[in-house]
């Protein structure tokens, strides 16, 4: 029997506005020297990245599809296709996206996908493009289980992810400073997440929302841009290509090679793939615990402002 | 969207975008100073105590000294990367160094340097690696 739900893949449909959006940055940033900044080949890999990552999904999509559709026959509830259905779906849909961008930041093995999209020493709309090819091994599609079995329908859950993905792109410029003060103490804007792109020890682990900030305000991850300490865009060790394969599998690269040193108990290689990336048998690494502390003994005048515990 | 579509899109929107970016001058790569990688270095790594900074002739790359020993700077589009040196890591070439680090997320560089400025360069990189 065919399901009769059945929604659009938003995120394809989104592909012309997305390419002028881009062309529209572009001539911003062009006629008004300010706004950001474009590099050639840093905003190919980003297009290449996320014309790989729709491959992924048309390639790997059905490994989700089918443990939904699983769920969805045990669930004995069903919330229907309602707009209320939906919004209720889009709220919560928010509220999971907040903790596996979080588990994406703190978990080395969901960062290992995550962290091309941080790749970039650049921030622009190319940039919100710049996504992984390798999601489906993080497994943190069992995120969404819960909502398949409190009974939204399998393809409801996977269209309001889609709109989630969208609402994300506008936000990655810099052409855009702040949004009215209601807006922005509500919604994820460009400043709070050119704030989650910073590499600055300021601003490491904060701002996961990925629609609402609120989620972030109501687990104490929110950290505010601050005019006076701009972003630096990338990673805290910046890779050194451009070759999309390489940034999408670098960091899976790395955990292998960590793991598969000589000499490590079990539970040392276990922590090289689940531990918070920067973490090492020997110390001889930093976590984002440790750059922060690094930061205020290099300046202790920071020490209570946003993201040093202020 | 018929998946012949989506691919026209991609390609076509990959493609024109690279040839815009390209034709108003977004490919032109960084030049350094000593100024400015000794200020590159020290955002890659803050916590480095720079002592000296050698710049390439050229002006894609450049030879900094830490307390920590020898590291290398270069440019990497408009932006820079920088990795520490460690023993092993540098070798001569025909037309300057080689340098591969070891790291899946920085393939080696080939850096051309003349004869002179190579010798100079290999000189302080091993004084360097001495020192630390």
């Amino acid at each position: 029997m065919t399901d009769p739900v059945h929604y659009p893949d938003a995120t394809q449909l989104a592909v012309p506005f997305f390419i002028a959006a881009i062309l529209a940055e572009f001539l911003w940033i062009a006629l008004k020297k300010r706004g950001g900044r474009y590099e050639t080949r840093d905003a190919v890999t980003s297009l290449i990245m996320g014309a790989g990552s729709v491959a992924e999904g048309l390639l790997l999509g059905f490994v989700a599809w089918a443990l939904f559709m699983f769920l969805w026959q045990l669930t004995p509830l069903d919330m229907g296709t309602s707009v209320w259905a939906l919004l209720a779906c889009f709220v919560l849909d928010d509220l999971r996206y907040y903790w596996v961008h979080r588990f994406g930041h703190r978990v080395r093995w969901v960062w290992a996908s995550h962290v091309n999209h941080h790749s970039s020493q650049h921030y622009n709309l190319t940039t919100a493009l710049r996504q992984t090819w390798t999601g489906t091994f993080t497994f943190m599609m069992i995120v969404k289980a819960p909502m398949v079995l409190l009974g939204f329908h399998p393809a409801l859950v996977l269209f309001c992810g889609g709109l989630n993905l969208i609402y994300q792109f506008w936000i990655h410029t810099e052409a855009v400073t702040r949004l009215p003060r209601w807006f922005e103490a509500v919604m994820n804007t460009p400043s709070h997440h050119r704030a989650h792109h910073g590499r600055n020890p300021r601003y490491l682990d904060c701002n996961y929302a990925g629609v609402f900030i609120i989620w972030d305000k109501m687990f104490g991850t929110f950290v505010p841009e601050q005019d006076h300490d701009r972003p630096d865009y990338g990673l805290v060790h910046n890779i050194a290509t451009f070759n999309p394969l390489r940034v999408a599998f670098h960091e899976w690269a790395g955990i292998f090679k960590d793991m598969s040193q000589p000499g490590l108990t079990l539970k040392q290689r276990l922590l090289y793939a689940f531990a918070p990336p920067g973490y090492s048998h020997d110390g001889s690494r930093d976590t984002s615990a440790g750059i922060k502390a690094a930061h205020l003994a290099r300046h202790p005048e920071d020490a209570g402002t946003p993201g040093f515990g202020g | 969207m018929p998946l012949e579509l989506l691919l026209a899109l991609v390609l076509g929107g990959i493609s024109g975008i690279a040839v815009l970016l390209h034709l108003t001058g977004c490919s032109r790569q960084v030049v350094l100073t000593a100024a400015s990688a000794r200020a590159a270095w020290l955002r890659h790594f803050p916590g480095d105590s720079v002592i000296t900074v050698l710049p390439a002739a050229s002006g894609r790359a450049a030879l900094v000294q830490t307390e920590g020993g020898p590291g290398l700077l270069w440019a990497f589009g408009a932006d820079t990367v920088g990795r520490h040196l460690a023993v092993g890591q540098v070798r001569e070439t025909g037309t300057g160094l080689r340098f591969d680090f070891n790291d899946f997320a920085a393939p080696g560089l080939s850096l051309p340097l003349p004869e002179r400025e190579r010798r100079t360069w290999l000189a302080q990189i091993a004084t360097a690696a001495e020192a630390a």
